[in-house]
């Protein structure tokens, strides 16, 4: 018996992206239903560091608006968290799980699959966060004002954007990476909570160093998001309409950048061999 | 029995500082292991310096031993855990080592312990950061050494059954396993005094740190290397009575250790899921 073999039709570019973008997207939301518990972890898990570092505050007497600097810290980390770990060091899970083959085989391309990693993660990222300040509010006690809340709006889109651009530029180092990739997950953890202020305000270390630090872009986001929640007693870093720009060039910046980098790394790591190489 | 526990700790020791150290060269491995404990110190002490004013105070020196012996929490009690996890789900090892003639108790204290030899590192340098930098005013008279022994033994035998403890409940959870090490270290900073002292926390939550060892040894290092009269988590106990607690207390821990990871053991060989790979 013979069997006719008909072409499936090609879907157009962007419909492809699309599909590509809410496929990787389903295990993080439809698929993360089904196995709850990371509801604990991802919930319950930050409430405690932040939780600590609110009673560091306490212990040193210090005023009521320090507890919501470590609550919109502890907020954020949970972006940090996600891009660095669900996005930028995922090729490395993959490249064990067998997927990365995969996905350069599927007519989408890397980007597609990146981005369906960012919003799959974002839904349960942006819950965490959530309830890390709902938890400053009714158990922290945490006051505060938004200022202008277009402006607070503006500061978190371009802040995500910027950061998952710079989480597609890290994922294309792990493209070539093996073991190295996790460990330097861990290596970004502390020492970047702390040159980007996660839990006092980032001009403490100094304007240079503020501003140095200003490369990552959670360091001007949270910034800026304390400037409009805290106006009255926020040291900002810069100006606001500053920091605004600044987000806006760093978006931009590093999704192009991230464009470029995944080309040349994946033509790199087909080059020397490394692109199934897993530890 | 007691020669072969001793040789395969000994040789899991070895392996654990291979798995954690070969990845990269000796000088990158270095800053690796005391960027993120010193990164950790320094947020403590920007916090501390932001709401002082620039101004010194004891509680700067309460935060820079804590905060210097918090790695040899994270990575002794963590150690066991990830040793675990790393052979069943990562390394896919665990069979063969189960299943070789060792005591598997044993290998798990040794990884553990290969990743406490790495956290001192950084707990050297936080200390020699404190004197040179923040100028803890760290002393060392020569009676308090014996005093410090002590504290620092019972305080890794403590980690590593709490360690221990972990692994037993390791070998029956599924799916989000990865997480429980940095979850029980999560809580552990928040209970044990790590940062601050636990007569801060809620009066429901103190009791709570009060049955923990680790609250004991972080506080028996602080009346060991800090001159008398600073903050104190325990206040109205004696240095003699909080080492006579921390020893009691890693006793209690050494032997529920022993029953949670045995009958996790015996549970997981029973459902015959000791070496099931759940993914990451």
């Amino acid at each position: 018996m013979t069997t006719s073999t008909m072409p499936l039709p090609a879907a157009a570019p962007l419909r492809r992206t699309w599909y590509a973008v809410k496929g990787r997207s389903y295990p993080r939301t439809v698929g993360g239903l089904r196995e709850p518990s990371w509801i604990f972890y991802d919930i319950a898990l930050p409430l405690l560091g932040v939780a600590a570092f609110v009673y560091v505050y306490r212990a040193l007497g210090a005023p009521p608006h320090f507890t919501g600097y470590v609550i919109m810290g502890g907020a954020t980390i949970a972006f940090w968290l996600n891009v660095m770990w669900l996005m930028a060091a995922q090729f490395y899970w993959e490249k064990h799980q067998g997927n990365l083959e995969l996905y350069m085989m599927a007519p989408c391309g890397l980007v597609a699959i990146l981005l369906g990693m960012a919003f799959g993660g974002l839904l349960a990222t942006t819950l965490r966060a959530a309830v890390v300040i709902a938890a400053g509010v009714f158990l922290f006690n945490m006051d505060f004002t938004v200022s202008s809340w277009p402006l607070f709006l503006l500061l978190f889109a371009l802040g995500l954007v910027a950061l998952y651009g710079l989480g597609m530029f890290f994922s294309s180092l792990f493209l070539l990476w093996g073991r190295e990739a996790w460990h330097t997950v861990q290596l970004l953890q502390e020492p970047v909570y702390l040159v980007s202020g996660f839990y006092f305000p980032v001009r403490a270390l100094g304007p240079w160093v503020g501003m140095a630090a200003s490369v990552i872009p959670i360091t001007l986001a949270l910034d800026g998001l304390r400037q409009v929640m805290f106006p009255a007693v926020h040291p900002g870093l810069l100006p606001l309409a500053w920091e605004v720009a600044g987000l806006a060039a760093l978006a931009v910046l590093f999704t192009l950048l991230a464009l470029w980098m995944l080309q040349f790394m994946e033509r790199l790591a087909k080059q020397e061999g490394r692109l199934s190489f897993r530890w | 029995m007691v020669g072969r526990a001793l040789r395969t700790f000994a040789v899991a020791t070895w392996l654990g500082w291979q798995i954690q150290s070969n990845w990269t060269d000796p000088l990158l491995f270095f800053i690796y292991s005391v960027a993120r404990p010193l990164g950790g110190t320094l947020i403590l002490v920007f916090m501390f310096f932001v709401v002082a004013g620039g101004r010194r105070g004891e509680m700067l020196d309460f935060f820079v031993v804590g905060a210097a012996f918090w790695p040899l929490v994270v990575f002794a009690m963590q150690g066991v855990a990830w040793a675990l996890l790393e052979d069943r789900e990562h390394f896919k090892t665990i069979r063969y080592v189960y299943t070789s003639p060792i005591p598997f108790w044993a290998y798990l204290v040794g990884r553990g312990f290969a990743l406490a030899a790495v956290g001192t590192s950084a707990t050297l340098i936080t200390i020699a950061v404190g004197i040179l930098v923040l100028h803890v005013p760290f002393v060392l008279p020569l009676d308090r050494i014996p005093y410090l022994l002590a504290a620092f033994v019972l305080g890794i035998a403590g980690l590593l059954a709490v360690g221990m403890i972990l692994a037993g409940a390791i070998f029956l959870v599924s799916g989000e396993a990865w997480r429980l090490p940095d979850a029980v270290g999560q809580a552990l900073y928040l209970v044990c005094g790590a940062v601050f002292p636990i007569t801060v926390l809620p009066d429901w939550l103190e009791p709570l740190a009060r049955i923990i060892p680790i609250t004991y040894w972080l506080e028996a290092m602080r009346r060991g290397l800090l001159p008398p009269g600073g903050v104190r988590s325990l206040p109205g106990m004696g240095d003699g009575a909080v080492l006579a607690a921390l020893a009691l207390l890693t006793a209690a821990a050494a032997v529920v250790a022993a029953v949670v990871y045995a009958a996790g053991l015996t549970r997981a060989r029973q459902k015959g899921i000791l070496d099931a790979a759940t993914g990451y």
